[in-house]
């Protein structure tokens, strides 16, 4: 790997996303920031429309452009500037930042073989031989948890379950061995078991050094891999910092909203549609059971450090509460009792 | 498999230690090249040197250097990536056979691709026979006051009319000329197969080029496609070959070109209305996450899915073309020399002797051939639509 091993894997600045709809542009990412570094597993929460995935795909710019249009911001992959017009992006895809979609059985080509698709995503950046390729791609099948990968190799999508294909596309992802995955809910429609095993797989593939940023509403997959959390809404990110800091004292009030949605079991609940979030200040204002005058107007609030003793480092919520001349204790508490619900409800 | 415990770790491979092949030698590009490369040498050859002859004093004409060109278009890009990819050759063979009725139209194409290129050459152009002119086919009998010569038995009527029964020598009859109208059928054969080599070698990519670039790209490019095939649409093909008519006469070359450039705007677009929809699918948003390009997405990704679509609008299309043909031969405003099946068919339905009725086998053999040809190539597009698919029935 080159670079400077100071700097981190990634790292994303002021990322800004407009996607033109029917009824307006959407910001749908809106000035996002944070950073992967080498072998830590970083995980965007957040309900469904928050931005998370064009966030994801915004970063090597594979989102449809149009109707999406990168308006701003910059990401910086191992040094290389992503956002720069002179960089070779597909050079960079799959190579050394690998994808797994939503929807697996979309990700698919029916009119391939698995084993030709994983044998593709090998050869796109690498010439290598016909029998070298087909033996790398049994051993990805193998490796997400394929039963009888030598025989499944040559089979079709559609003789695949939705479990399998998503199995085969997390392969597919890992075939040309990324530096850095970005996973878009790769666990969503396998079971328990082998959801472990794609746990266990990521893991290793974390201890060798890969980076990982995951989507997930499993907050299951979040504990048993994230190190760090980032909770999105609104396309900004509300409330960042390790997993158990995030877990155990949920700081924002839109981050205490989503666990105290968390039915238990292993989804976080889908949150009704909303008709329109405030175009200025905190994009959760208008839901907010704590809003204040100063949550309105300029920006999403700036990121103030969460400090309540344990939170040492780097635990920081987008709330003005956090800032000079308010009570912190006022949320925290709201915070304190989401918390000890989920736990009454969840053994884990 | 591992067991639970044990963590799943890839094995790293040494990319550097494996062997690098050159990806832009391909064995389609060789064949193509090669394949040209002669064609054009034996091009040069008959213009420069001396005349090059399919047959004896046969020489050869532009539409048959148009037809050899294409020709090694269709072995580069049809035969070469089927035997290359034998397991998915074999996977679509094997479904064919289990369509009785797609078997039996495709060993009829292939028989008909057989006699219209091989047969011409062993036989020649059907010859003049004035002695021996409306032969009956075998087990038929005719007037035989139409011809000098009877070549079979010849049957006393009522009266003074007499028959000439069909024999050996003409088993399928003669026609006003004295020619075997076996031979007329293999030469309208040989014409029909050059409708086809031309259409599936040259109008087909064309089409096929111009929707999924219109589709794929969209933007300016698509406006002007569309619009180009929109204008493209609005010219009768037929009015364009009476004017080049006018000033080079009948041929070949002229109603193919003619024809076949200006009858692929409906497949274009048809092909790009299904490409706007296959762009948006997951697994070419995967490929590009893969790093790969636009013309490798288009090709390897999009294309094969559009075939659904594709490949029974191309087959319309190039029974479309052979019917056109036809119906310009019958006109008469085909090159007479080729003995289009629409010729034949016009020549029998005029005969100078006797009636339309009275001559029947002259015009219905090429009917016969004609639709033949036409309900297999329908057959054919829609058994290879079910084929190509590997999820089997729709």
């Amino acid at each position: 790997m080159s670079g400077d091993h100071s700097d981190p894997l990634l790292a994303v600045e002021d990322l800004r996303t407009l996607i033109q709809a029917d009824r307006g542009t959407v910001r749908a990412v809106d000035g996002v920031s944070f950073a992967v570094d080498r072998g830590e597993a970083v995980c965007l929460v957040g309900e469904s429309g928050s931005g998370k995935s064009v966030t994801c795909e915004s970063l090597t710019g594979i989102v449809p452009q149009p109707p999406a249009e990168i308006v701003g911001g910059s990401v910086t992959f191992d040094g290389i500037d992503l956002r720069a017009a002179d960089t070779d992006r597909s050079a960079i895809r799959g190579a050394r930042i690998g994808h797994v979609f939503q929807n697996p059985q979309h990700a698919l080509d029916p009119v391939y073989s698995v084993g030709d698709q994983l044998v593709e995503a090998i050869t796109i950046h690498r010439e290598v031989d016909e029998a070298t390729a087909r033996e790398r791609a049994i051993d990805l099948l193998g490796r997400v948890g394929i039963p009888r990968a030598a025989q499944r190799v040559d089979d079709y999508p559609h003789e695949f379950s939705g479990g399998m294909a998503q199995r085969v596309a997390v392969a597919i992802a890992l075939a040309a061995e990324p530096d850095l995955l970005i996973a878009d809910e790769p666990t969503t429609a396998v079971d328990v078991t082998v959801q472990a095993r794609l746990i266990d797989l990521l893991r290793g593939l974390l201890d060798d050094g890969m980076g990982l940023l995951l989507i997930t509403h499993d907050l299951r997959v979040v504990a048993a891999l994230a190190d760090r959390v980032l909770v999105m809404f609104g396309g900004t990110i509300v409330e960042r910092g390790p997993v158990e800091a995030v877990f155990d004292r949920p700081a924002h009030p839109y981050t205490q909203a989503l666990f105290d949605s968390y039915d238990g079991t292993t989804r976080l609940a889908e949150r009704p549609s909303r008709d329109e979030l405030p175009a200025d200040g905190c994009r959760f204002r208008a839901e907010c059971p704590h809003a204040v005058q100063s949550c309105a107007g300029g920006e999403q609030p700036g990121f103030h450090t969460v400090s309540d003793g344990a939170s040492t480092d780097d635990h920081a919520a987008s709330c003005v509460y956090y800032g000079d001349g308010y009570d912190a204790e006022v949320i925290q508490s709201a915070g304190r009792a989401v918390q000890q619900s989920a736990t009454g409800d969840d053994d884990d | 498999m591992a067991a639970p415990s044990e963590r799943p770790r890839f094995e790293r491979v040494d990319w550097s230690a494996v062997d690098a092949t050159r990806r832009t030698v391909t064995p389609e590009r060789t064949i193509l090249a090669v394949g040209l490369l002669i064609v054009a040498a034996l091009w040069l050859y008959d213009r420069y040197v001396a005349h090059v002859y399919l047959v004896a004093e046969w020489a050869v004409a532009p539409v048959d250097w148009a037809v050899m060109a294409g020709l090694v278009v269709l072995t580069a890009y049809g035969v070469v990536p089927a035997v290359r990819n034998r397991e998915a050759t074999l996977r679509v063979a094997s479904a064919i056979r289990d369509r009785p009725v797609l078997v039996a139209a495709l060993c009829f194409l292939g028989g008909l691709f057989v006699v219209g290129t091989v047969l011409p050459l062993v036989l020649g152009r059907p010859e003049l026979n004035f002695g021996y002119v409306y032969q009956p086919p075998l087990g038929f009998a005719a007037d035989a006051g139409w011809s000098p010569n009877c070549a079979g038995e010849i049957r006393q009527g009522t009266g003074i009319q007499r028959y000439c029964e069909g024999s050996l020598q003409a088993p399928l009859g003669t026609n006003g000329r004295g020619q075997l109208v076996e031979s007329l059928l293999v030469s309208g054969a040989r014409v029909a197969i050059y409708v086809v080599v031309f259409a599936l070698a040259f109008v087909v990519p064309l089409a096929t080029a111009v929707g999924v670039t219109a589709g794929f790209r969209g933007g300016r490019l698509d406006d002007v496609l569309r619009t180009y095939v929109d204008v493209q649409l609005c010219i009768p093909a037929i009015f364009l070959y009476f004017v080049g008519y006018m000033y080079v006469g009948a041929s070949l070359a002229l109603l193919l070109a003619t024809f076949g450039l200006l009858s692929w705007g409906p497949v274009a677009r048809l092909v790009r209305s299904e490409v706007l929809q296959r762009r948006e699918d997951g697994y070419v948003v995967v490929a590009r996450s893969l790093g790969a390009s636009d013309w490798y997405v288009a090709r390897r990704h999009v294309l094969p899915n559009v075939t659904n679509t594709l490949v029974p609008a191309v087959v319309h299309l190039v029974a479309i073309l052979i019917v056109a043909e036809a119906g310009v031969a019958f006109l008469g405003f085909s090159d007479v020399e080729l003995y289009s099946w629409g010729s034949t068919i016009a020549e029998g339905l005029s005969p100078d002797r006797g009636t339309a009725h009275q001559v029947w086998w002259v015009s219905t053999a090429p009917a016969i051939a004609l639709a033949a040809t036409v309900v297999s190539l329908k057959l054919v597009g829609d058994g290879l639509r079910d084929v190509l698919d590997p999820r089997g029935e729709h």
